[in-house]
């Protein structure tokens, strides 16, 4: 579902970025992404989401190679940074109406989508607001809905429980494992460990743009340690 | 207090940027941007030290303290009018600055002392090429420079606290409404209007001129810059007398106007920003039926309500359009003879009238800053499956609309007031048309080249890029280059002129879509 091959990506004047990220992530895959602040991860998931160019390797998603197929590749994706910044002059249904617009989703089929997860995050009632009056919360449920109403294959979620309630993170994480039933997979970052740990079945751990540890879970975290133990340990290494 | 005075000046023009940035390309563009500050000042300073030489060959000397204080109050007002309210109630930091133990009052006095010192520079960059002009040739006492600097300082007050008052009036009672940006827009730009009718009534004063009095021009002169504004007079005559006490006084007499104006606006400001700040939620959404449009269509009438979010957008924009009709429905009302008539320099309004629509038209595109005007939003049409060209034909799609109704109006009301020939119909219709056209393009190439995308106030997107000011008045330049090229031609060869000037306008508007835009 998404391959990236040496990946190289550095930032002009600060030097930082990512260095020589390899990654397979498979359909069917919850692949978190997890190392601290400034380590390179919403660079990568930005060069995935086709929003950053990168200096050299290559990424592959559903066998196309960003760089060359960007539009079907896009098609493919649904992209969530770690801070919404949404279309603060636009209504909620405005904005869901746009997104559904752009990936060409039938009249009908968006109507029933937007409701089915309008209920499930509790958000119907305010989709006729503007956008510039939702919480933050309420931002990042509105988003997931804009994700989630083209059925991608590739869902990329950029700390997607930060702001979230209770019952709205049990949503998401109900609605990951079905789109992962369905054969898509998921790229997400995360600095909640435990969330990681019980959610995904692969994870990578980065550290200043380089990769330092990645593999199925089981095979990263070692009986009788934790997510978080492992964590702690390549990452002071 | 001194804190939050540092706070509002140190990004002033992007210096803080410049001076800390560690990348390269933040760096030039700041520095390209100073670049073109400082080509503005310099234009200024040739243009209003003509004016000065201009006014001191004529024997009027003594009325150019005066004059530049009229010209520089003018200019503070008008562009304070439009922008007085985005920078006094602005969102930028205004959460953090609630929580920390600072009055209200001094986060007012300090957004209005950064408004102040950018209006001083401006009045500066009007007053001082005029005065060294004048020092040059009259050779004054000390007096006068210091008399002048005291006045200099005291200038910008008034037309500042003026236009801050009428801008704190529109945020003030349009902040309850749902169209607010809309609605103070359209304040906006009728106070400007009023001010230009203003004086323009007065100016029309000069009808009455007679040149008999030649000798007593500067006494005319004086009389029509004190009904325009009575303190540059009084100012004007104790710069020119050296009357230190006189300039004092006056300086107080600002600091006074000032204080009572922070304090005034600090009276309503928390409840402004409340109102504009505040989330006003209905919560009582029910699903209805939905319609599908294609992605042009949606991306262009998203691109509208982006427009139509923004006051400062809106009234740096529409003004350009709005008096384009206002030209030509002054010539349906006044009449070609008698407008021809008034003009100061003889000119066959017929010939000229397309490029003064078309300048009118072209002052400042709204596709200049429509890349920019994106900001943190910019995320989301990277990562839609969207090429930059259905992006950016949206933004053109979107201006050409907006201007679509005043171009139709406008030609309108002054095809019944010419009666043009075939031919001039057709340079009436096309040379505007092709002139907006390639504003609108040029606009987005230069934004594309120039982006700024991490920006807090929409102030310095509008009013103070380097996209503004490069690509936003393209179009007015070419048509004021356009009528001079026509004025040179020889009698008879008008209109092979006009017909190659479009030509070159359309091949330079299709070159410039076809290499950054990919048609």
């Amino acid at each position: 579902m998404l391959i990236l091959e040496h990946l190289i990506k550095h930032y002009k004047g600060s030097g930082k970025g990512i260095t020589d990220l390899s990654l397979h992530i498979s359909p069917g895959d919850i692949y978190g992404f997890i190392g601290h602040n400034g380590a390179g991860k919403t660079t990568a998931l930005k060069c995935v989401a086709g929003i950053h160019d990168f200096d050299s390797g290559s990424i592959q998603i559903h066998g196309m190679d960003i760089r060359e197929n960007p539009l079907e590749c896009k098609r493919q994706i649904a992209y969530i940074p770690d801070n919404p910044d949404l279309y603060e002059y636009l209504t909620g249904i405005q904005y869901l109406n746009f997104i559904a617009d752009v990936f060409q989703v039938g009249a009908k089929e968006r109507a029933k989508r937007i409701q089915m997860y309008g209920e499930q995050f509790q958000i119907v009632s305010s989709l006729g607001d503007l956008i510039s009056t939702y919480s933050h919360g309420m931002k990042q449920k509105l988003a997931l809905i804009s994700a989630f109403i083209h059925r991608p294959k590739l869902l990329l979620l950029d700390e997607p429980f930060v702001g979230l309630d209770p019952k709205a993170a049990v949503v998401l994480k109900n609605n990951m494992r079905s789109v992962c039933a369905e054969g898509g997979a998921i790229f997400f970052s995360t600095h909640v460990l435990d969330v990681a740990e019980r959610l995904c079945n692969k994870v990578a751990i980065i550290r200043d743009g380089t990769l330092v540890a990645s593999g199925g879970m089981e095979e990263i975290v070692k009986q009788g340690q934790s997510l978080e133990d492992i964590f702690m340990e390549v990452a002071e290494r | 207090m001194k804190a939050l005075i540092k706070l509002e000046l140190c990004n002033l023009f992007g210096l803080n940027v410049f001076r800390f940035s560690r990348d390269k390309k933040a760096r030039r563009k700041s520095a390209l941007l100073l670049v073109l500050w400082i080509a503005l000042l310099a234009l200024m300073f040739f243009y209003v030290g003509g004016l000065a030489y201009g006014l001191l060959f004529l024997g009027l000397g003594q009325i150019i303290p005066a004059y530049l204080t009229v010209l520089s109050s003018l200019l503070i007002f008008v562009f304070g009018i439009l922008k007085a309210g985005g920078a006094i109630f602005r969102r930028e930091g205004y959460d953090i600055l609630c929580a920390l133990p600072v009055s209200k009052n001094a986060v007012v006095a300090a957004r209005l002392i950064r408004m102040y010192v950018e209006n001083l520079l401006m009045t500066v960059a009007v007053m001082l090429p005029g005065l060294l002009v004048y020092a040059w040739n009259v050779r004054p006492h000390l007096k006068f420079y210091l008399a002048a600097v005291l006045w200099a300082l005291s200038v910008p007050v008034i037309p500042m606290v003026g236009s801050v008052l009428i801008g704190t009036l529109v945020t003030g009672v349009t902040c309850r409404m749902r169209h607010k940006s809309v609605v103070a827009a359209g304040l906006s730009i009728l106070a400007v209007f009023a001010i230009f009718y203003g004086c323009s009534r007065i100016s029309a004063l000069e009808d009455s001129f007679n040149p008999a009095i030649l000798k007593e021009l500067s006494v005319f002169i004086l009389g029509l810059l004190e009904k325009i504004y009575p303190p540059a007079v009084w100012g004007g005559a104790a710069v020119v007398d050296g009357n230190l006490v006189i300039c004092l006084l006056w300086l107080f007499v600002s600091l006074a106007v000032f204080l009572a104006a922070a304090m005034g606006v600090s009276l309503c400001f928390h409840g402004i920003c409340r109102r504009l700040f505040s989330s006003r939620a209905r919560h009582d959404y029910e699903m209805k039926e939905l319609k599908e449009q294609s992605v042009l269509i949606s991306l262009c009438r998203r691109e509208f309500q982006r427009y139509f979010s923004s006051t400062v957008y809106v009234t740096n924009t529409i003004l350009g359009p709005i008096m384009g009709c206002v030209l030509s429905a002054t010539l349906l009302a006044v009449g070609r003879k008698r407008l021809e008539r008034i003009l100061p320099f003889p000119v066959d309004v017929g010939e000229f009238l397309p490029f003064a629509l078309a300048g009118g038209f072209c002052m400042m595109t709204v596709t200049a800053t429509s890349i920019s005007m994106e900001g943190k939003n910019w995320w989301i049409l990277k990562s839609l499956p969207l090429t930059a060209k259905s992006i950016l034909d949206a933004k053109i799609l979107m201006n050409l609309l907006l201007f679509l109704p005043f171009y139709i109006l406008s030609e309108l009301f002054t095809f019944l007031a010419l009666r043009p020939g075939i031919v001039g119909f057709i340079w009436l219709l096309l040379i505007p048309a092709e002139l907006i056209l390639f504003s609108c393009v040029y606009g987005i190439v230069v934004n594309l080249h120039f982006p700024v995308l991490e920006w807090e106030n929409e102030v310095s997107v509008v009013k103070q890029s380097v996209s503004a000011m490069l690509g936003g008045m393209g179009g007015f330049i070419l048509a004021i280059l356009g009528a001079v090229g026509l004025w040179m031609v020889p009698t008879g060869y008008e209109d092979i002129y006009k017909g190659l000037l479009c030509l070159a306008i359309f091949l330079v508007t299709a070159f410039l879509y076809r290499k950054d835009i990919g048609g």
